[in-house]
C-alpha cells in the first residue's frame, strides 16, 4: 500500500489552520488598537496592545446586558430543543404511530424556508396571537427563545434522530425487564448513551441562537436585544467604530469557544460498542 | 420456581395471524426449549411471555398469576438476550446490580448478589471493567448474572449462544445446564439450533408457522417424531426421507420407491398399496454385504464417523457409519436397515402412521 507524505500533510493542514485562525487573530489585533491606529498604519502584528476598547464594551451597561440576553436566551433555547428534540426522538425511534416519516420530514422543512419569509407571521403571533393582558411575547427573552426553536428545534430532531435510531431496542426491553420504569429506561439506559448526540445538539443550537442576528434585530427593540444586535449599533451615520466591533466581536467568540471546550469531550464515537453483538 | 402455562394464545400483526393458538405446560423447575426454523414463532412467544409483545388472544399464566396485562418489570422473570443487551456505559458490576437497583435494594444486599453471582460465573476478576472490554462469553456470562441476582420465578433465554463460535457455544451450553441444576429454576429457552435442544431441554416444543408441532422430552421425539418436519428438524444429520407405497411381494410386505428401490418395513397397520414416506436415520443404517445396492456420490470422512451419500434413482439416501469406509463416486455400496428404527409417514398428511 501507498503510504502517504506526511509533510504534505502537515503542510496542507497547516495552511489550512492559518486560513482559519487568522481573521480571528487579525480581528482581535483590531480590538487592541486606538481608531487611529486602525487607519494610519494597517498593521497585523500585535504590538504595545491598547486595552481601551474592552474597557469601554465591558463598562457599557447597555452591552453587558445584551450580552446577558444572549447568554440567556441561547443557553434557553439551547436546552429546550435539546430537550424537546430528545423527547420527540426517542418517541418517533420507540413508538409505532401512523405517518411517522411524513411527520419527520413535515418538521425539518422549516429549515428549508429562509428565516426572513417567517418574519411577518412571527411578529404577529408575538404581538396578536400569544397575549395575555399587557404581555406580549415581543422584546422579549423567552419570546426570542420560543422563536428560535421554530428553526432550532426542527434542526435538533434531525440530528438526535440517528443517536435514537442507533440505540438498540433492546436495551431498553432488556431494562424493562430488569424492573425499570419507562421514566428510569430513558434516564438510566438511553439519555445517557445519548450524550455524544445530545452535546453535538447542545452546542450547535446554541451557536446558531448566539450568533442569529435577523430575527433578534426584527423582535427585539430594547429589552432582549442580543450582542449580535448591539454590533450594528456602531455603524453609525457619522461613522464606523471599527476598534469597538472587534471587541464586541471577540466578546460574542470567547462565550462559543468555552462552550465548545466544554463539551468537547463528550462529542466520541462508539460509545455504544459493546452494548450488543455486531 | 414457577410453573408456566400457554393457554391457546393467538397472535397477530394487524391482519396476519402468525401464532395459531399456542398450547404449551411447563413445570416447576422444568428446562424448556423452544426449537423451530426462523420464522417459526418461538421467540414471538419468548417475548409475549416475557412482556415485550402484546397477546390477541388467549392467556399466560407463570405461577397462579394470569399475567397477559402485567408489564415485564412485575412479571418476575429474568431474560438472557441473544445480542446480551449489556448497558455499555457501565460496567459489569453495574450491569449485574442494574435489576437490583431497580428494586431499590439496599447497596450491601446488591454488593452481596452481584459478587455471589459474579463469583458462580467467574466473573469476579472483570468486575470493574466495561462490556467493550470482554469477550463473547464474558458478556454472555454477564448477562446470565444479570438474569441470576433477581432470583427470578422464571428465566427466558433468547438464543444467547447464537453468536458465540462453536467451541464456546459448547462450553456454554455446559455452564447454562449446570447452572439449571444448581438453582432449579425454571427455564424457557429458545434455539434454532436442535442440538441445543437435544442436549439441554428436559422438554422440547418443537415449532412450525406459529403453530406446536409436537411436544416430548428430547429422546421421544428421536424415537417418535409425530410428523415428517418433526422427524427432519430433531436429529443431525437429518433423517432420511424416500417416497413410495407398501407392497405385497409375493406375501413378503415391503416398501417400493417411486423408483422402484425396496427397502424392509417395519410392523404397520397399513393396509398394502398405502402410499406412505419412509423415514430412516443416518445413523441407524449400517454397510453390509446383504444390504440395499445403491450408487455412491460422496464419501465424508469425519474422524469418528464417516457419512456416505448413496442414490438410487432420484432417491437420496445418506448413512454414518462407524466404521472407516472407503468407496469411489458410483461405486456400488450396500445399506443394511433394521426395520425396528424406521418410520412410516402418511404421504398425505405427513403424519406419523
Amino acid at each position: 500500500m501507498k503510504k502517504n507524505n506526511p509533510i504534505i500533510a502537515i503542510v496542507f493542514w497547516s495552511l489550512v489552520s492559518f486560513l482559519t485562525l487568522f481573521p480571528i487573530y487579525w480581528l482581535f489585533v483590531i480590538s487592541v488598537k486606538p481608531a487611529v491606529q486602525l487607519f494610519s498604519t494597517p498593521d497585523v502584528m500585535l504590538s504595545d496592545p491598547y486595552w481601551g476598547n474592552y474597557a469601554k464594551v465591558w463598562g457599557d451597561r447597555l452591552l453587558r446586558s445584551y450580552m446577558v440576553n444572549s447568554l440567556v436566551i441561547s443557553t434557553g433555547n439551547a436546552l429546550l430543543c435539546t430537550i424537546l428534540g430528545f423527547f420527540a426522538c426517542y418517541a418517533l425511534s420507540r413508538f409505532k404511530m401512523a405517518g411517522k416519516e411524513s411527520l419527520f420530514f413535515w418538521t425539518i422543512t422549516n429549515r428549508m424556508a429562509p428565516p426572513a419569509v417567517f418574519l411577518l407571521p412571527l411578529f404577529l403571533l408575538m404581538t396578536q396571537v400569544y397575549a395575555v393582558g399587557d404581555f406580549r411575547l415581543l422584546d422579549t427573552r423567552i419570546g426570542m427563545i420560543l422563536v428560535y426553536c421554530t428553526f432550532n428545534l426542527p434542526f435538533a430532531i434531525w440530528t438526535l434522530r440517528p443517536t435514537l435510531d442507533g440505540i438498540p431496542k433492546e436495551l431498553d426491553e432488556a431494562a424493562y425487564v430488569d424492573g425499570a420504569s419507562s421514566w428510569k429506561v430513558i434516564t438510566e439506559i438511553v439519555f445517557p448513551l445519548c450524550r455524544p448526540g445530545l452535546a453535538v445538539t447542545l452546542i450547535l443550537t446554541w451557536v446558531f441562537a448566539w450568533n442569529e442576528y435577523l430575527l433578534a434585530a426584527t423582535l427585539t427593540n430594547f429589552n432582549a436585544r442580543t450582542l449580535t444586535t448591539g454590533l450594528s449599533e456602531y455603524v453609525t451615520t457619522t461613522g464606523t467604530e471599527w476598534g469597538i466591533m472587534a471587541t464586541i466581536s471577540v466578546f460574542t467568540l470567547i462565550p462559543a469557544l468555552i462552550v465548545f471546550g466544554l463539551v468537547q469531550k463528550h462529542i466520541v464515537a462508539g460509545l455504544t460498542f459493546g452494548a450488543v453483538k455486531g | 420456581m414457577a410453573q408456566v402455562k400457554i393457554d391457546n394464545v393467538i397472535k397477530r400483526y394487524g391482519a396476519v395471524q402468525v401464532m395459531h393458538g399456542v398450547d404449551v405446560d411447563i413445570n416447576d423447575g422444568e428446562f424448556v426449549v423452544l426449537v423451530g426454523p426462523s420464522g417459526c414463532g418461538k421467540s414471538t412467544l419468548l417475548r409475549m411471555l416475557a412482556g415485550l409483545e402484546e397477546i390477541s388472544d388467549g392467556t399466560i399464566s407463570i405461577g397462579d398469576r394470569v399475567v397477559n396485562d402485567v408489564p415485564p418489570k412485575e412479571r418476575d422473570i429474568a431474560m438472557v438476550f441473544q445480542s446480551y443487551a449489556l448497558y455499555p456505559h457501565k460496567t459489569v458490576y453495574d450491569n449485574i446490580g442494574f435489576p437490583l437497583k431497580m428494586a431499590k435494594r439496599p447497596q450491601d444486599e446488591i454488593d452481596k448478589k452481584v459478587t455471589g453471582a459474579a463469583d458462580i460465573l467467574d466473573l469476579t476478576k472483570y468486575l470493574k471493567r466495561y462490556p467493550k472490554e470482554l469477550s463473547g462469553g464474558q458478556r454472555q456470562r454477564v448477562a446470565m448474572g444479570r438474569a441470576i441476582v433477581r432470583d427470578p420465578q422464571v428465566f427466558l433465554f433468547d438464543e444467547p449462544l447464537s453468536n458465540l463460535d462453536a467451541k464456546l457455544r459448547v462450553t456454554m451450553r455446559v455452564e447454562i445446564k449446570e447452572l439449571h441444576q444448581r438453582l432449579g429454576t425454571t427455564i424457557v429457552y429458545v434455539t434454532h439450533d436442535q442440538i441445543e435442544a437435544m442436549t439441554m431441554a428436559d422438554k422440547i416444543v418443537v415449532m412450525r408457522d406459529g403453530r406446536v408441532e409436537q411436544i416430548g422430552a428430547p429422546l421421544d421425539l428421536y424415537d417418535n417424531p409425530a410428523n415428517i418436519f418433526v422427524a427432519g428438524f430433531i436429529g443431525s444429520p437429518s433423517m432420511n426421507f424416500v417416497h413410495g407405497q407398501i407392497v405385497n411381494d409375493g406375501g413378503v410386505r415391503q416398501f417400493r420407491s417411486d423408483n422402484g428401490l425396496m427397502l424392509p418395513l417395519p410392523h404397520t397397520n397399513a393396509a398394502d398399496g398405502t402410499k406412505v414416506t419412509y423415514g430412516i436415520r443416518p445413523e441407524h443404517i449400517t454397510i453390509s454385504d446383504h444390504g440395499v445396492p445403491l450408487r455412491v456420490i460422496v464419501v465424508e470422512p469425519t474422524g469418528s464417523e464417516t457419512q456416505v451419500f448413496a442414490k438410487h434413482g432420484t432417491d437420496f439416501i445418506d448413512a454414518m457409519v462407524k466404521d472407516r469406509f472407503k468407496a469411489a463416486p458410483n461405486s456400488e455400496v450396500r445399506f443394511a436397515i433394521d426395520p425396528a428404527n424406521v418410520h412410516l409417514f402418511d404421504r398425505a398428511t405427513e403424519q406419523r402412521l
